[in-house]
């Protein structure tokens, strides 16, 4: 469980979206520092509009949101520099011309500010966000020659040289093969261990991180269910927000059909 | 052929087109990466109408083609942030009602006017002193600010709402780029002329973009590949008696051309980095 009980994100009766479309409504939800959250949700639940709140790009239409104690509107750059996030794979254009290491160097471009140029130091913040994620050989390799795999390792080792507070990472197993999904995930894990970073992370994939996360938040435009997987994970809440889409095999696993038909 | 580079009116020249092409060069990296070639088309030929109105109404085309030009850019950009059309729809209007304002503005004249037609064209054979100065202060502008700001230039063109989520002010910045645009295809304008201006600002950066896959390397083959093309260009169009728009501008399309052929990252595409 987290270490403390200090929340650093506060939603406060908040909902997001533009007038006549509501994305997210009335959602109260404490992240606490050094927690591990999972977000879940069917698709259109509202989990990107709840990661776009929190790295201060939507201010909520209702209510408040707080985010470091600070009002969201009020935002300024350096708290969103607090943020580690790794976005959707497929948003950013993998064929980029950038090297693995210029990609990481673009992490400590907002904690550094406008006129400041990276340094030695910010050279060796990115090395050891590149050695935590195993790819610090890699430094000079094309971003595009690498595998998907690779490549959300790299994002992630960019997010944590923004020496952020909080990581948020969306969806970062979509289009990783198996192997590469389990070495993500147990990554992510070894950093919050390790780093004690919070870390909020939206994913379909619930049979991959329930044993893994302190907490499941369950969306569906309202909040559904917030708690330790066990509470959360309970067939008669996930059939009520999921509906005929969701199976439960024998041994406990959760197969949600529809992400697949969708995607 | 030595005796040319002894005249002044082709030192000037050489000058000019050195200064552009590295100029719309530099630029035209952020130009490629962020995906905003037709804006800077569309930039061009109002600029040109903001020069026809000058030589109409007797003021300084300049000033005017500068006006113009960051009024087309910062209304692009203003549309496609706030997502209320298409950002291709929304220049392409511009481009057009512009391009229809410079034609107006010319057949409004009561007189031929072959200054109006050397900034369509282009014609840096006749590059004054005065403009080279003007061309030289622009570009020092210009490039200073590039400098100022390269880390979150580039960090815009990789992933904009990256970059605002990672705490870059990304949309001063984007904006800021696109006064950049605007005013590197004023200052270019008279050295290649609207139509061509552009491909100036495209093709050494598309060429860089098939030989490396570093930002760094990037911009630097971009800047080698502008300055050595329109210097070239400049030569060709002395030495041949041609136009020296079309002369830089083909001249830079046959380089991207055999980059295409010879991209290493083409080649390379198919090889994977295996890890562990």
């Amino acid at each position: 469980m987290s270490d403390s009980l200090e929340p650093i994100i506060r939603f406060d009766h908040a909902s997001f979206g533009f007038p006549g479309v509501i994305a997210l409504k009335d959602i109260s939800l404490s992240i606490n520092a050094g927690e591990f959250v999972g977000v879940i949700g069917p698709n259109g639940s509202g989990k990107t509009t709840l990661c776009r709140a929190i790295l201060g790009l939507m201010a909520p239409v209702e209510g408040h949101l707080h985010i470091f104690d600070c009002a969201c509107d009020a935002l300024r750059c350096h708290h969103r520099a607090k943020i580690g996030y790794l976005p959707q794979k497929g948003v950013v254009d993998r064929n980029f011309p950038v090297t693995v290491l210029e990609t990481v160097m673009m992490g400590r471009y907002g904690a550094l500010g406008l006129f400041t140029r990276p340094g030695a130091k910010d050279r060796a913040i990115a090395m050891e966000a590149l050695s935590h994620v195993e790819m610090d050989k890699h430094k000079d390799t094309a971003l595009g020659h690498l595998s998907g795999g690779q490549q959300q390792r790299v994002f992630i080792a960019r997010a944590l040289a923004q020496q952020p507070k909080v990581l948020l990472l969306d969806e970062p197993t979509t289009g990783l093969d198996m192997t590469a999904q389990h070495n993500v995930i147990e990554l992510i894990e070894h950093l919050h261990d390790e780093l004690r970073l919070t870390i909020v992370l939206i994913t379909h994939d619930i049979n991959m991180i329930r044993s893994r996360v302190d907490r499941l938040v369950l969306l569906k435009t309202r909040l559904f269910a917030s708690g330790p997987p066990a509470e959360v994970l309970k067939p008669d809440i996930l059939s009520q927000v999921y509906g005929k889409d969701l199976v439960i095999t024998d041994k406990d696993f959760i197969i949600v059909e529809d992400y697949h038909h969708h995607h | 052929m030595i005796e040319l580079f002894t005249y002044d009116f082709m030192q000037r020249s050489l000058l000019a087109a050195a200064m552009v092409g590295g100029l719309c060069s530099v630029v035209g990296v952020f130009v490629v990466l962020r995906g905003l070639a037709f804006v800077g088309a569309g930039t061009a030929h109002a600029a040109f109408a903001g020069v026809a109105l000058g030589y109409l109404m007797g003021w300084p085309p300049l000033v005017l083609a500068i006006i113009f030009g960051l009024a087309t850019v910062w209304i692009t950009g203003w549309v496609e942030e706030k997502g209320r059309m298409k950002l291709d729809v929304s220049i392409g209007i511009l481009y057009t009602t512009t391009m229809a304002l410079a034609i107006l503005f010319i057949g409004l004249m009561k007189t031929y006017n072959a200054e109006v037609y050397g900034y369509l064209f282009g014609s840096v054979l006749s590059v004054t002193s005065d403009e080279l100065r003007i061309i030289g202060g622009l570009s020092v502008l210009v490039l200073g600010l590039i400098v100022l700001f390269s880390k979150e230039l580039y960090f815009i063109a990789f992933d904009q709402e990256m970059a605002e989520a990672s705490g870059v002010p990304a949309r001063r910045i984007f904006f800021l780029l696109l006064t950049l645009v605007a005013l590197t295809v004023v200052v270019s304008l008279k050295t290649v002329g609207a139509i061509l201006v552009f491909a100036m600002i495209l093709i050494p950066a598309s060429t860089a973009y098939q030989l490396t896959s570093s930002l760094r390397t990037l911009t630097l083959y971009s800047i080698v590949i502008g300055v050595t093309t329109a210097v070239a260009g400049v030569v060709i169009s002395a030495t041949w008696d041609v136009p020296s728009g079309p002369a830089i501008v083909l001249l830079a399309t046959t380089v991207f051309f055999i980059s295409v052929l010879f991209s290493p990252k083409r080649m390379k595409r198919a090889v994977q980095v295996h890890a562990h």
